[in-house]
């Protein structure tokens, strides 16, 4: 794994928007400066009512962590040192990688006022918060950890109108 | 005794065949009776998109040193703390069809975010008004920007060129300026762009042809009057631009000229325009500088009234008054301009020989030789005592042109009352009026008031002594040092007279310097001496002079005599 403290390294940011459509995922890889690299899409995916009923509890953490998020990070040429999600529900999907993910809930940092540690790992890899921690304080201040997910909405709205994200 | 009865046996028909069972089909459950109640298993596609890999660590041009400009000086530098409180986003310009470009521009962080951090380091933060004027200019290959004269077109081109080699989107630009502007130009790209290599086409036939065409130099600057000359260079398909930048457009609105010729067969992916005019109020000459922009984009014979649809996603134009709450109250800029041939030449003759003389001078030499010889090569610095030939009356007439278009007013200073004379006679046709010690004191009120009420008044010739308190010429936007004075607090005077306390518009201030002169010289002591009492004041007081003291004019030249006082 690379120094962060000395390379150059890449950020993922992952996010899952359900809508009627299903659920559809975003995958953006940028660089330190939050200069985009690659950006992956899934297609919709809409489990039907079998699906539901035998997945139970488990079909959204599948859907959004296994299904979508493990396959746009396994397409994506570009690699992640780290990758920061939007959706708590993807943090488990840190089981299956070997980058360390962290889970910021836009709402707690909305309501940072001093510098502290906002990005929440997996209890199984109590080593990701170190590494974490040191993204937080070399990004610094004025990178907004929760805009790029914006950004990746707004991609999927244009995606959307060019008809790229219909039902697989 | 029992009878006994007689036994009969009888076979029962029903008996005489064997019992065999009968079988029948019973349909209980029809084939198969296991049901499939759908896919259990989900699928999901990967759309993908891979974008240009952004420079890592560029490097600063180890000749610059970045210096604090006096180009921009807001009244305060722009304090961010923490996250920055605006966003501005680029958004990909109407015409862009194919998705990967749009989400290419869709998916770039906030302007706000690349200034804070550490890959892009600047001066000073640009106004809101400027980010969105660069976040106009990053996406278009078609971009006209006419913001008018003051509000930063060429920080705003500067910035989003960087931003472009930056991100690895462009490898290849050209910018084309006048001739007296190059300097300028160069000054700015050091402040706003000091990572990023430029160099300016010039020299002999074989020096330009080695930078068109081997150069790998990522920014060529070049003069209207060098292209047409390369013309047949420009037109190698080798020769090739992601970004042309024209700056003063106006120059090809007349579509048949040489000039407009050359520019709009320069081979290129995007193509950028600036002018200060009010182009959309010039159908005729937004077309032509349309042929450079978009040739495809205004069909012909398209009616006047159809332009705007046409052309309103390419164009931006921001006035004063669309700003206001962004501006300070006043700006000052240093215009940075290169001595015309004719003027150079009597400048250095003048200077070898004037530093000849004062060095044969010995001890007797004092500080008014030395004067006397600054004050002769600024006048030179004016205009050429054999030809006329002058940079600064050729910029000052490109720049009243675009105020005067503006419908704003401007003044102009000068230490000597004949340089005021003979722009009175060139700025004529923009309505130039003089106000110096010539003028008849009974005059003056009657004059100020036509500048103040004539709407084809644009001009104000001013001298530095003339004027009194109490001239209130708060109505003007503009004021151009065309020479400058020994003493800020003189400079500082004259441009009150424009910008007082209670002035509701902002007041945009030019002064004019000639590259390479003793103006040049003087400028930067006085810079160092406003930024000395800038730093005083802050801690102990004013200090005593901001003027040029006696070793300061000494250091002007290469002189070893000194008055007897100064050796002892």
């Amino acid at each position: 794994m690379a120094n962060l403290a000395t390379a150059p390294w890449n950020l993922g940011f992952l996010t899952i928007v359900q809508e009627p459509a299903g659920y559809l995922g975003g995958y953006l890889v940028t660089n330190q400066w939050g200069r985009p690299l690659e950006f992956r899409l899934s297609t919709a995916v809409l489990p039907n009512r079998v699906q539901q009923i035998l997945y139970g509890d488990t079909l959204q953490p599948y859907i959004c962590g296994e299904l979508i998020g493990k396959t746009l990070i396994d397409k994506t040429v570009t690699q992640a040192h780290v990758i920061v999600t939007d959706r708590e529900i993807v943090l488990p999907l840190r089981q299956l990688l070997a980058t360390p993910v962290g889970w910021i809930d836009e709402r707690e940092w909305a309501g940072v006022s001093e510098r502290e540690n906002v990005l929440q790992t997996h209890p199984l890899f109590p080593q990701d918060q170190r590494m974490l921690a040191d993204l937080e304080e070399r990004l610094g201040d004025a990178f907004d950890l929760t805009e790029p997910f914006a950004r990746i909405r707004e991609a999927i709205s244009e995606a959307r109108k060019m008809g790229v994200t219909s039902r697989g | 005794m029992a009878e006994e009865l007689p036994l009969e046996v009888k076979t029962l028909p029903a008996f005489e065949r064997s019992l065999e069972p009968g079988i029948r089909e019973a349909r209980l459950l029809a084939p198969p009776w296991v049901r499939s109640l759908g896919k259990l298993t989900m699928e999901v596609r990967i759309e993908g998109w891979r974008f240009p890999v952004p420079v890592e660590n560029p490097t600063i041009s180890p000749s610059v040193k970045p210096t604090r400009p006096r180009l921009y000086e807001p009244e305060k530098k722009s304090r961010r703390a923490g996250l920055p409180k605006s966003r501005t986003r680029l958004k990909p310009p109407g015409d862009a069809v194919v998705l990967k470009e749009r989400l290419l521009y869709l998916l770039q962080p906030p302007l706000e975010t690349l200034f804070s951090g550490k890959q892009v380091t600047l001066p000073f933060q640009p106004y809101p008004y400027q980010m969105e004027g660069i976040a106009f200019l990053m996406p278009r290959s078609a971009a006209l920007l006419a913001d008018e004269m003051g509000l930063g077109k060429t920080m705003q081109t500067i910035l989003a060129l960087r931003l472009l080699f930056n991100g690895g989107l462009i490898q290849r630009a050209l910018l084309v300026c006048p001739k007296p502007l190059v300097f300028n130009w160069a000054r700015e790209l050091r402040t706003w762009a000091a990572d990023l290599p430029f160099e300016v086409i010039g020299g002999d036939a074989d020096a330009r042809q080695a930078t068109w065409r081997i150069s790998n130099c990522p920014l060529k600057v070049v003069n209207y009057e060098i292209l047409t000359r390369d013309a047949a260079l420009v037109a190698d398909e080798r020769v090739h631009f992601d970004v042309v930048v024209l700056d003063e457009a106006q120059r090809i609105k007349n579509r048949e000229s040489k000039t407009a010729e050359v520019v709009c067969s320069i081979q290129r992916s995007r193509s950028w325009a600036l002018t200060g005019t009010p182009i959309e109020n010039r159908p005729e000459d937004l077309i032509n500088i349309f042929s450079f922009v978009d040739r495809e984009r205004i069909p012909a014979n398209t009616p006047t009234r159809q332009l705007p649809k046409l052309t309103g996603d390419c164009i931006l134009r921001r006035t004063k008054d669309d700003v206001l709450s962004d501006l300070p109250a006043k700006t000052i800029r240093d215009a940075f301009l290169e001595l015309t041939p004719a003027q150079r030449d009597s400048y250095v003759l003048a200077e070898k020989e004037g530093v000849v003389r004062l060095n044969s001078l010995g001890a007797t030499i004092t500080v008014q030789h030395v004067f006397e010889l600054i004050m002769r090569l600024k006048q030179i610095c004016n205009f050429d005592p054999l030809t006329g030939q002058s940079a600064k009356l050729e910029q000052l007439q490109a720049d009243l042109a675009e105020v005067a278009d503006s419908g704003r007013k401007a003044i102009v200073f000068s230490q000597w009352v004949q340089p005021l004379e003979i722009l009175a006679d060139n700025l004529a046709s923009l309505g130039a009026l003089q106000f110096h010690g010539k003028i008849p004191a009974k005059q003056r009120p009657a004059l100020l008031e036509r500048f103040k009420n004539d709407p084809h008044k644009h001009v104000l010739l001013m001298s530095y002594g003339t004027g009194s308190v109490g001239l209130n010429l708060q109505f003007t936007n503009y004021v151009f040092l065309f020479d400058r004075w020994w003493n800020p607090a003189v400079e500082d005077q004259a441009i009150n007279r424009a910008h007082r306390i209670g002035q509701k518009e902002p007041v945009f201030v030019t002064r004019f310097v000639t590259q390479g002169t003793i103006e040049n010289r003087i400028a930067d002591i006085l810079e160092n001496k406003r930024q000395l009492f800038a730093e005083l004041l802050e801690q102990n007081g004013p200090p005593p002079s901001l003027g040029l003291t006696e070793e300061d004019i000494f250091s002007l030249f290469d002189i070893q005599a000194r008055p007897k006082r100064m050796a002892a």
